[in-house]
């Protein structure tokens, strides 16, 4: 009941995976409360940006700067949050049980439920970046492949984690239990929600190594185009010196991939625990 | 050509932590029959059909599956199989044909909606949400999915339990069609006439281990003949004689005790002999008199009280 597959690793088909996303966002659909922690909460932080407009912290417009830190954790909602949910209500119900009764392998039920997250989070990303162009002053990013980088391993390493963390998660009831630390650590730690300078050095080193924390200096280096990785002034990076800048951070995620790969191999289960 | 059995089952142990739900047992499925595993709850069926169908692997022993390993090589095995889960969840949000349309999507060659919803008899119930189904149309929906994909091999995990008279037979017309088109199927079951109705060949399975298995005469075969009457008014039972060494049992039926003797071998007629010569000396009306060979039923319940003791 691992992740692990001891022989005959596949790739999942694309278009099982489209099938089992289009399951699952019809069941987003018709589900009101699932699609509200989608779309209301996002619209929620975005309203808390306009009042930041014009003030400046850090060299840059505050409602840009928290912005950007919004593009980064909203991963932490559309994926996270939303898989741990999911997985967890489904192993309960044991629907997750009967999808893996059918020809689907098990890298494409998992995998159509990260790529629905996926999806949701780059809607959300998309307009919150429009909101930040067209409403709050801000620009259109400087290095978006970068960005795309940035998301994307936010999305890995959140997905890997969320499947290690519903595995221990009983039900869906106590999801907020498991699930709010670890947002509100990561968001917390990446200095998203307030700034960190206040700390000692020691402690602001160790909490850039939370798996939020990359995301977000990989983010605002891409958008800025700045570098948002070293401490002290935000200088300009060139064309590709956000990616060399950025380093640090992809490492980081990196060791998070490897971490959670192995969490979520020894914690997810399928099926759930009997008394 | 597929040579081997379609399922085989070789010293297959299975542990929960410490406890050993499934201790040891060995069976084939030959292509085409309906082999139905019998117990009491909590005899392992469940486990057994479980680990056949991939979600674990076994403990000890080994099971084939088309050949194949199911759990190790299930993402081959998969498409070839149909399962019914004993208890699987559904997405209630879901209408039943939308459940069927998505479940299509997820099957190699599907049959058509069609093909499935009418016989399962759901056909008036196409557009309602899976939530506001009885639980018999559910169970009904659950066999209509794992049939959707021609299933090889079918795993039926107390397929009717739930279900009123009339539905449990129309599941057993649909499992003995789908067996008659040569699939491969193995159930479960607590019910003894669902066994004798379906079942080429069954096992008898107690705590883990079968007891007994082999076609239903063959099973039965050497559990005796019955012999019963309803006791005589005047008698006590040490009184009734004893027929070819055997001394009569006692069972209550309809609040009147009734006399069995289990004879054995060849002594049906030899004993019935003894008895109405025995009742004709003493001029008694044997009321209710009875004679007939042991059924699933009374050899199911002396395996589980044989294995207790
Ligand atoms: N997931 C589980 N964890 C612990 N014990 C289990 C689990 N599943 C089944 N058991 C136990 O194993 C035994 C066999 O169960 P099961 O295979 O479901 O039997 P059956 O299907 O014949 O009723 C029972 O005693 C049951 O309580
Ligand atoms: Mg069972």
């Amino acid at each position: 009941m691992t992740l692990a597959r001891p022989a005959g690793i596949r790739p999942p088909g694309l278009a099982p995976l489209a099938r089992v996303a289009r399951l699952d966002l019809t069941l987003l659909w018709r589900n009101r409360s699932a699609l509200f922690t989608v779309a209301g909460l996002p619209l929620l932080f975005a309203a808390m940006l306009v009042p930041m407009k014009g003030k400046p912290i850090e060299g840059v417009d505050g409602a840009l700067l928290q912005g950007t830190g919004h593009l980064a954790f909203f991963v932490v909602f559309a994926v996270f949050m939303n898989l741990v949910n999911g997985l967890t209500a489904r192993r309960e119900d044991l629907t997750l049980k009967r999808l893996r009764g059918t020809a689907l392998s098990d890298s494409e039920i998992l995998g159509g439920g990260v790529l629905t997250a996926a999806v949701m989070y780059a809607v959300q990303a998309g307009a919150l970046l429009v909101l930040l162009g067209a409403a709050l002053g801000g620009r259109f990013p400087a290095d978006p492949l970068l960005l795309l980088a940035g998301l994307g391993g936010g999305v890995a390493v959140f997905a890997l984690l969320a499947f290690a963390v519903s595995g221990l998660t009983p039900n869906s009831d106590m999801a907020a239990l498991t699930v709010l630390p670890i947002m509100f650590a990561c968001m917390g730690g990446a200095g998203v929600m307030f700034p960190l300078d206040a700390l000692p050095a020691a402690a602001q080193e160790a909490l850039r190594l939370l798996p939020l924390s990359p995301v977000v200096e990989i983010v605002r280096t891409a958008y800025f185009g700045q570098d948002f990785v070293a401490y002290g002034p935000h200088l300009g990076v060139g064309l590709l010196g956000g990616w060399e800048a950025c380093a640090r951070s992809f490492a980081v995620l990196a060791a998070w991939i490897v971490v959670g790969r192995l969490l979520a191999a020894r914690w997810f289960r399928w099926e759930p625990r009997r008394a | 050509m597929q040579t081997s059995p379609p399922i085989q089952v070789t010293g297959l142990h299975q542990r929960y932590g410490g406890f050993e739900a499934v201790a040891g047992i060995s069976f084939d499925v030959r292509e085409g029959e309906l082999y139905a595993l019998l117990g009491t709850n909590g005899a392992g069926k469940t486990t057994t059909l479980e680990t056949l169908e991939g979600h674990r692997p076994a403990h000890a022993g080994t099971v084939r599956v088309l050949g194949r390993d199911p759990h190790r090589d299930r993402r081959d095995v998969r498409p070839r199989i149909g399962i019914m889960l004993q208890e699987g969840g559904f997405f209630g949000d879901l209408t039943v044909a939308e459940t069927v349309a998505h479940w299509r999507g997820f099957t190699p060659r599907p049959r058509d909606p069609d093909e499935v919803i009418g016989p399962a008899g759901l056909a008036d119930r196409a557009d309602v949400r899976v939530r506001q189904l009885s639980g018999g149309q559910k169970r009904r929906l659950d066999l209509a999915l794992a049939l959707l994909g021609r299933p090889e091999v079918l795993f039926l995990d107390e397929p009717t339990t739930g279900m009123d008279p009339e539905a449990r037979r129309a599941t057993w017309t649909i499992v003995r069609d789908v067996v008659d088109a040569g699939t491969t199927v193995l159930l479960t079951t607590h019910y003894l006439e669902e066994a004798e109705r379906l079942a080429d060949r069954l096992a008898i399975m107690h705590r883990g281990r079968i007891e007994l298995a082999g076609t239903v005469r063959e099973v039965v075969a050497g559990h005796g003949d019955r012999i019963s009457f309803r006791l005589p008014e005047r008698f006590q039972v040490a009184e009734l004689p004893a027929l070819g060494g055997v001394r009569a049992g006692i069972e209550v039926d309809g609040g009147r005790a009734v006399a069995t003797y289990t004879v054995t071998g060849q002594g049906l007629q030899a004993g019935l002999y003894d008895l109405l010569r025995w009742a004709d000396g003493r001029r008694v009306a044997l009321d209710g008199l009875h004679a007939r060979s042991a059924s699933l039923e009374d050899v199911f319940l002396s395996t589980a009280e044989g294995a207790d003791q």
